[in-house]
């Protein structure tokens, strides 16, 4: 199976230096970043999809990342890479030139030639949250799709069985190949993904596999091709239009309140929740 | 009820400073993508050092706690390890930590020394305990690939690097621990061509486990009518369970676990009593065959650097973590106003990394641990040109600086790594006492460090008695040369040019006294030696960690007139001239102190009579 991944760095959580806002833009200086939580679950899923888990040195299967972002972006491929992935793509451009439609717009071109039997993406980015571009992808592309998958069974490789998370309980589809299907957190629970090459009682480690010093070397010698953006799609406009920025405003101090009785009536006419 | 132990990860690491290290003070980065480091780029080293203190963080670091209450145990003649080894031995080996600076014909990595020890800085600051099985079963793996046969190495290092079979070093015996040329055990040659090994050794770290499906021990052992002392001893291949030429296991070997011992601190490593031959049915080969007879310390000495350095870095990678642990309790915990505020009782609480006192400890810790992690790679990045020197003269220098260096990094490093973890529970106050916070298991495992691999005072008698002298002193000439050149070019520096000023002063009382200890050699002044060897070694390393600190401070100096404002280098950079200023203030200082001693040849520890130590 043949399968292609997005991949975003996002600003590390952990950043000792607090992240600035200016009205026009977000600072992004000195900032650290890592590789965005659901699309490394979207790879390790890839992954889990294209090998037998009793011998996960030899590849049966194509993993390819991809990420748009700029020249430094590509550290976070160079480390899917190291994990498993077969080839990276990065496409050229920075964050405040993309939304999640040209996201979209620009992979589905890319889909076009690189032709994957399936399109494995995280549900949605943490730093905008958007939760997206799986479900636009799949439109331009005409394929189908299954988002917020907590499991994966893959049924001869023709078809997947995917268990949806929903509130209250899990939807089970079946989608045909090529299809869209983007992950939830749940995905790399050591159960979750079912290959046609591991045996189907095997537990993975929970998480995110560790990438393996001989991978790290090996990682250099995997092709990372670069893409222009404007090569994918002529229009590189946006949909959404960001009229300025603003820190979330800071949370003001809490009060004690001295009863029951007082904090239902706080309730009522102060929060109005009641 | 007593609280639970939790399996959470304590473990810290600065890779900030890791970088720092590797690619603006010793510059390593330089030798990468060529020669023997062809395969190796600076972002390899990068992803190498974060995907390991990821390994370190999520599998070695949550077992610490657990497994130094829960202890190894001793069930039906085997040792059982605790809780979750087994599978972080097995991740370890899968992730390839330990394979890292192996050579590629023995299926490793090839990366440069530097690298390496900075990835074994975090896995035995993650867990000293696990690390020892892995840490020995390396240690034997370098002997045999340097001095087995073909054959040996065939059978025994890819297994042993590689995890499948672990191993031990067996030295010490009950009459013979710092002296180790008494050793007792025998070996007696059969008709075969192999030896029968007789004897019971003592303190064997990872002497039997349960990690791996056998353990490799080289043991120290007398061939029958071979020369007293440690001429006369030989390093032989003793496998708990036999194997055949192609690695198949077979019968058992006749090595028993005698018993356990209970002690302060790395609880999850076994610390064995062995017996040997019990069943006069324990068979052993020599390591590179019969020509090798007798030639066990030799061989044991080459490996020694190594180890050393090794047992070094473990002090710093435990002390390194319980800094930081300080540096973040002490930022969280409010206790006490302001010294500014101190007639107002209503004044708000403040966190106790604003007391002056909390902030000298901290900034003690920070410089004593930058310092000798930089003397650590300084030492490293002479092992990683050597293969690069031009010319023998070259490569001499550099092999020398290493000489020289090993037993400082060995005994200052851990004498220190204790200081520092003991000063981390007081910077914590009570909690720190606890075994809520990681502090105190630190200071119990790092103790042992001073201990092994050569006791601290052993390490002082190598400096004094050995690498002072060696090469006609030009190792010690050169080591003086290369500070005396720093600090002519920086003593005018319009921020440090004091402290490199101080620095040049203890570099001639150093001279001062390594003159006065050969004046005692040559005058039959013996007893003066061991006396102040100890304080020898202390002075030498506070001056090398001084200049290493400043040298550092000068780097970061001139990389802060272009860092942007916003960028946390910034304060990385601020950093590394206060660790330097501070050390250079309040540490060195006492280098000359200990010249002033040794001037003053104070003998009162050797002419005070037994039996006035006291009357008890
Ligand atoms: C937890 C642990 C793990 C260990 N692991 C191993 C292992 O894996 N393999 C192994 O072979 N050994 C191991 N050892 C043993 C360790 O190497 C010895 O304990 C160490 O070499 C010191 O020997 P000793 O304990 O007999 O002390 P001693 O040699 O009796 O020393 C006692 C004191 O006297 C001093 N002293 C001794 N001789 C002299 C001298 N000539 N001049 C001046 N002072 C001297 C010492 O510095 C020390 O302060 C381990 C020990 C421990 C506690």
């Amino acid at each position: 199976m043949k399968i292609l991944v997005s991949l975003k760095r996002v600003a590390d959580p952990d950043n000792a230096n607090k992240i600035k806002v200016t009205p026009q833009k977000i600072e992004t200086t000195g900032l650290e970043f890592k590789p965005n939580p659901f699309d490394e679950y979207a790879v390790e899923t890839a992954l889990r999809l294209t090998e037998n888990a009793a011998n996960t040195k030899q590849r049966l299967g194509e993993v390819t990342v991809v990420t748009f972002g700029p020249k430094e972006a590509e550290s976070t491929l160079r480390a899917a890479l190291a994990t498993g992935a077969d080839k990276a793509i990065r496409v050229d451009a920075t964050d405040d030139a993309l939304d999640g439609d040209l996201v979209a717009r620009a992979l589905a071109k890319l889909i076009e030639t690189e032709k994957p039997d399936l399109v494995l993406l995280g549900k949605q980015e943490v730093e905008g949250d958007a939760n997206q571009v799986a479900q636009l992808l799949a439109e331009y592309l005409g394929w189908p799709q299954a988002t917020f998958a907590g499991s994966i069974k893959s049924e001869g490789d023709t078809a997947l069985l995917v268990g949806r998370e929903i509130d209250g309980g899990t939807m089970n589809l079946r989608v045909t190949l090529p299809a869209v299907v983007s992950v939830d957190l749940r995905i790399v629970a050591p159960r979750s993904v079912q290959s046609v090459h591991t045996k189907a009682d095997h537990a993975y480690p929970e998480g995110v596999r560790f990438a393996a010093l001989m991978a790290i070397m090996a990682a250099k010698k995997k092709s990372l091709t670069e893409v222009k953006l404007t090569d994918l799609t002529g229009d590189v406009g946006l949909k959404i239009k960001y009229t300025g920025f603003e820190p979330p405003p800071a949370r003001k101090a809490g009060v004690k309140v001295k009863s029951v009785s007082e904090l239902v009536e706080k309730l009522k006419t102060e929060a109005k929740v009641l | 009820m007593s609280k639970p132990i939790q399996a959470i990860n304590r473990y810290k690491a600065d890779l900030r400073d890791f970088q720092f290290l590797l690619f603006e003070q010793f510059k390593v980065g330089e030798l990468l993508g060529k020669g023997v480091f062809e395969a190796w780029d600076a972002e390899q080293v990068n992803v190498s050092l974060a995907e390991c203190y990821r390994w370190t963080r999520e599998v070695a670091g949550p077992l610490n706690a657990p497994a130094d209450a829960e202890g190894c145990k001793l069930v039906d003649g085997r040792v059982i390890t605790p809780k979750g080894f087994k599978e972080a031995w097995k991740s370890l080996y899968e992730a390839g930590w330990k394979s890292i600076g192996i050579a590629p014909e023995h299926g490793g990595a090839g990366s440069p020394v530097s690298v390496q020890i900075l990835v074994e800085e975090m896995l035995s600051g993650a867990n000293t305990a696990f690390n020892m099985y892995s840490g020995l079963a390396f240690g034997a793996s370098e002997v045999i690939a340097s001095f087995g046969t073909t054959d040996q190495q065939h059978l025994y290092c890819a297994r042993m690097f590689g995890g499948e079979w672990g191993g031990t070093m067996c030295l010490t015996e009950p009459h013979a621990g710092s002296d180790v040329g008494s050793a007792k055990t025998t070996a007696r040659l059969n008709a075969d061509g192999t030896y029968s090994i007789k004897g019971t050794k003592i303190y064997i770290s990872g002497g039997d486990h349960d990690l791996a499906s056998n353990v490799i021990h080289l043991v120290l052992a007398r061939v029958d009518g071979a020369p007293a002392g440690t001429k006369g001893l030989t390093l032989f291949i003793v496998p708990r369970v036999r194997t055949s030429g192609d690695g198949t296991l077979g019968a058992d070997n006749d090595v028993t676990v005698a018993a356990l011992e209970h002690k302060m601190g790395i609880n999850g490593s076994a610390t064995c009593v062995l017996n040997f031959g019990d069943n006069d049915a324990c068979i052993g080969v020599p390591v590179g065959g019969d020509s090798e007879l007798n030639k066990g310390m030799p061989q044991m000495f080459k490996m020694m650097n190594g180890a050393r350095i090794a047992v070094g870095v473990q002090g710093i990678g435990v002390a390194s973590s319980a800094y930081l642990n300080a540096l973040e309790y002490a930022r969280d915990r409010k206790q006490g106003a302001s010294i500014t505020h101190w007639k107002d009782a209503t004044a708000p609480r403040v966190s106790i990394i604003e007391h002056a006192d909390v902030r000298r400890m901290l900034l003690d810790m920070k410089s004593r641990v930058e310092g000798i992690r930089a003397l650590v790679v300084k030492l490293t990045s002479h092992i990683d040109r050597l293969t690069f020197a031009k010319d023998d003269a070259e490569a001499a220098y550099h092999q020398g600086q290493v000489d020289l260096l090993v037993p400082l990094v060995k005994a200052y490093g851990t004498d220190q790594a204790f200081r520092v973890c003991e000063t981390a529970i007081q910077t914590y106050g009570g909690a720190g006492y606890t075994r809520d916070y990681p502090v105190e298991q630190y200071c119990r495992d790092c103790k042992i460090f001073s201990i092994y691999e050569g006791t601290n005072h052993i390490q002082a008698m190598d400096l004094v008695g050995r690498k002072l002298g060696q090469a006609g002193g030009a190792n010690l000439q050169a080591f003086l040369g290369d500070i005396a050149k720093f600090v002519a070019a920086h003593k005018d520096h319009a921020k440090l040019g004091a402290s490199v000023r101080a620095l040049g002063g203890a570099q001639e009382a150093l001279g001062g006294s390594a003159l006065k200890l050969l004046m005692w050699f040559q005058t039959g002044n013996m007893a003066a030696v061991p006396l102040y060897a100890t304080r020898f070694l202390e002075m030498m390393s506070e001056i090398a960690v001084a200049w290493m600190l400043l040298d550092a401070a000068i780097i970061a100096d001139t990389k802060l007139q272009t860092v942007e404002p916003g960028h946390p280098d910034k304060a990385f950079y601020e950093g590394k001239l206060f660790s330097a200023m501070y050390y250079a203030r309040s540490v060195l200082p006492a280098a000359e102190l200990k010249a002033r001693q040794m001037n003053d040849e104070d003998k009162s520890p050797l002419e005070i009579s037994d039996a006035a130590f006291a009357t008890v």
